[in-house]
């Protein structure tokens, strides 16, 4: 019984939906709207789920005076004051909502606590983003170079004036790559390689001026081009696939081959 | 007065939580623990004040007949959800995620099926050859069609087909991977993109609304 | 040479941080601006809300929350005015809980400045949790979904709902996006209800809407911090996504400039090895 009722709820109601699509009318289509109003209701209830452990975790902390105990006691009590504020808004102030904008809870935690808390956490990304490009982005190989020149052109030509900074960043990559396949080309003993390298560096050189002439008459247009030509061929195809793998989850989930949220 | 006194508690817990760039301290963690918990508070009170309170009190309240009575069967679901906080009855709570799961499935099942998949698909149907202003204006509108096309399948071949990778097969994937290394590139400068925008937020408000230098 | 390039791999990362904020800081103290162009995809959007015939209902979707606020915010405020000015009527709803009072917060501030009326011009209706359950349910009646606005309002009491009651009443929906909630969008209320929508997203979600675009599945796309200067820009209103242009230009060239003074030590470091 544990098991059995759970998987038949589980078909049934995705059963449904899925008759519901292909049979809109009655009483496939009303059946649905119903499910879908209880679904409404119910569903709102996961959102609080982890809430006791949350609670029950920082409480035990505070308990046994772990190490940052202070902070654990302070989640609690920012918990129970959020809650009480916004209780006091339900109960006292004209609209009953503590979400109006006239309630003091929206106007006062909301806007000036949790906003900028919310807002400022993610921020910090920006940093940790310039600092990941400094380090860790190589072009080791030919992928990792398309990656990063699909990057480049896209950050460039996405911004406004992004066009008269790229004809000098591109300049500037060229450069230094002649140099280093001089560099290259003096350490080795004459022969083809040597020669080659010699070339491109010379080839690098030489497209300074009429890449960066490009460059800044075209980067919005390129920009433009590699997002909705092969940047959206790629996307589609992925999320296809992701498509495909979320159909068949989904499937196996209404017909209780994956039981894994029953544990 | 008030909203000067507020902004400044805005201005603290901002730069309570940029502190952190230097180091991790006590006000960085202090911030930190105050947003979860907080947040969890906030989980709390819109569920009363945006379903509880409108769908079921409301319900019970304003709807007349069967369909007032049929809301029986979505608040006991509802109850047996929250029997997961007490251990000896816990189980119960699976027949009504059982049914949020169940629910899931389908939407998710009809929604991509009708919503995503066809008309993607679809969509990819392009053809080779479209006429155009000039020749070369012709010519540029065929071959991104055709980058289309090719793109999405190379995608799709590269992902989804495990077998090894070796002759037509390993073509195809070669030029898969080639467009995803682009659409990855993209990725990556829209992120930035975002993380940029998200601290020109912070900064502004700071600058604008807290400081006044501009 | 060596030495110079081993200590550069070395740097701290808080100077890379100073660099970034120095970056970000300096253009907004001195009010520098960019001049901006939009992109295509949002000159479409705008076109479509300047096709929309006057009181036509646009129902604007918050699916965002604080995280994504500095991006999406500005484009709902330019959305606004350039819907109220337009003398199209707003509903509004959201399926982000922590973000639903922030799409609050913006209509009533410019319906305060545009002198629009509750329930005349606009109104909020709030949140409801079950997202695409929502959806479906809206395209039959959306008195099923919330029988009154956030004020418990019935919403028969509000002038102008009394005629709208599905998705056949509205013109245009709206989804601001900083996650796959406009997915749904398209895929319950397009493909099933066929309705027209327009989509503004955070710019980590932007590419991954292209293919809906070019399916014709939605009718524009305002993507990030540039969508929104871009809509600041036809709209005429400059506001904090035009100011914010000139700091993410700066911010764009340095972080190209990291990478390529990164992969110059890579390279140089490899070489010795």
């Amino acid at each position: 019984m544990k098991r059995e009722i759970p998987l038949a709820i589980t078909f049934i109601s995705g059963f449904l939906l899925i008759v519901a699509l292909f049979i809109p009318h009655k009483p496939f289509g009303t059946l649905q709207e119903t499910f879908n109003d209880w679904y409404i209701i119910v569903s709102g209830f996961t959102m609080i789920l982890g809430i006791d452990s949350l609670l029950l975790h920082n409480w035990n902390k505070v308990k046994r005076r772990k190490s940052d105990w202070p902070y654990a006691l302070a989640l609690i009590m920012s918990f129970f004051l959020t809650f009480l504020w916004g209780l006091y808004s339900i109960v006292y102030e004209p609209t009953h909502n503590p979400f109006a904008p006239t309630a003091s809870f929206l106007k006062y935690f909301y806007k000036s606590i949790f906003v900028p808390l919310q807002a400022t956490m993610f921020a910090l990304l920006a940093f940790f983003i310039a600092s990941a490009a400094y380090r860790a982005f190589r072009a080791r190989e030919i992928n990792s170079t398309l990656l990063l020149f699909s990057a480049a052109l896209v950050m460039l030509g996405r911004v406004p004036e992004g066009e008269q900074a790229a004809p000098y960043v591109f300049g500037i990559i060229s450069l230094l790559f002649a140099v280093y396949f001089f560099i290259e080309a003096s350490l080795l003993t004459a022969g083809f390689l040597k020669y080659l390298y010699i070339a491109l560096g010379v080839l690098l050189l030489a497209a300074i001026y009429p890449v960066g002439k490009l460059l800044l008459a075209y980067l919005p247009k390129i920009a433009d081009w590699i997002m909705n030509i092969p940047q959206l061929a790629a996307k589609r195809g992925i999320l296809i696939g992701v498509a495909l793998g979320g159909i068949a989850m989904s499937l196996r989930i209404i017909v209780g081959i994956e039981r894994t949220y029953l544990k | 007065m008030t909203s000067v006194f507020w902004t400044w508690v805005a201005a603290f817990f901002t730069l309570s939580i940029l502190s952190f760039l230097y180091k991790d301290n006590p006000f960085y963690k202090f911030a930190e623990h105050i947003y979860v918990g907080s947040s969890a508070a906030f989980y709390v009170l819109q569920l009363w004040v945006f379903d509880v309170y409108p769908k079921l009190v409301g319900g019970f309240q304003y709807k007349v007949g069967i369909e007032k009575w049929i809301l029986i069967i979505p608040a006991f679901l509802s109850v047996l959800m929250l029997t997961r906080f007490i251990k000896p009855i816990s189980w119960l709570s699976r027949w009504a995620i059982a049914f949020t799961v169940g629910m899931a499935a389908g939407l998710g099942v009809t929604g991509l099926l009708q919503g995503f998949l066809v008309p993607q698909v679809k969509a990819t149907f392009l053809p080779f050859y479209v006429p155009g202003t000039s020749f070369w204006n012709s010519f540029y509108l065929s071959v991104n069609n055709i980058l289309i096309v090719l793109g999405t399948v190379a995608t799709i071949f590269y992902f989804y087909f495990s077998r090894e990778h070796k002759g037509a097969l390993g073509t195809i994937s070669r030029a898969g991977i080639t467009f995803i290394m682009i659409a990855f590139g993209a990725s990556f400068g829209y992120t930035v993109m975002a993380r940029v925008s998200l601290l020109i937020g912070r900064m502004y408000f700071l600058i604008h609304d807290w400081l006044h230098l501009a | 040479m060596r030495e110079f390039f081993e200590k550069l791999g070395k740097i701290d990362r808080r100077i890379i941080y100073l660099i970034v904020a120095i970056g970000v800081i300096t253009p907004i103290l001195f009010k520098a601006r960019l001049p901006i162009k939009p992109l295509p995809e949002v000159r479409q959007a705008f076109d479509y809300i300047e096709s929309l015939p006057e009181s036509s209902a646009v129902l604007i979707s918050i699916d965002y929350d604080a995280s994504s606020m500095p991006e999406l915010q500005p484009m709902l405020y330019a959305l606004l005015r350039h819907v109220f000015r337009k003398n199209l009527r707003v509903i509004m709803l959201g399926h982000w809980p922590l973000g639903v009072p922030l799409g609050q917060i913006a209509l009533e501030d410019v319906a305060k400045e545009m002198g629009k009326k509750y329930g005349v011009d606009y109104c909020f209706l709030g949140y409801r949790p079950g997202i695409a359950a929502v959806m479906l349910n809206l395209g039959k009646e959306i008195r099923s979904v919330f029988a009154s606005d956030y004020k418990y309002t019935p919403l028969d009491s509000l002038p102008m709902m009394r005629n709208i009651h599905n998705y056949n009443d509205i013109a245009l929906l709206i989804g601001l996006e900083a996650g796959s909630v406009g997915d749904f969008w398209v895929q319950f209320a397009q493909a099933r209800f066929n309705q027209k929508i327009i989509l503004g997203s955070t710019a980590v979600i932007t590419p991954d809407i292209y293919p809906y675009l070019q399916a014709g599945q939605i009718v524009g796309l305002i993507g990030g911090l540039r969508g929104a200067a871009d809509y600041e820009t036809l709209v005429n209103t400059p506001g904090p996504a035009s100011i914010g242009m000139y700091s993410q230009t700066v911010v764009h060239i340095l972080v190209v400039a990291l990478i390529i003074l990164g992969n110059v030590g890579y390279f140089v470091l490899r070489r010795r090895k």
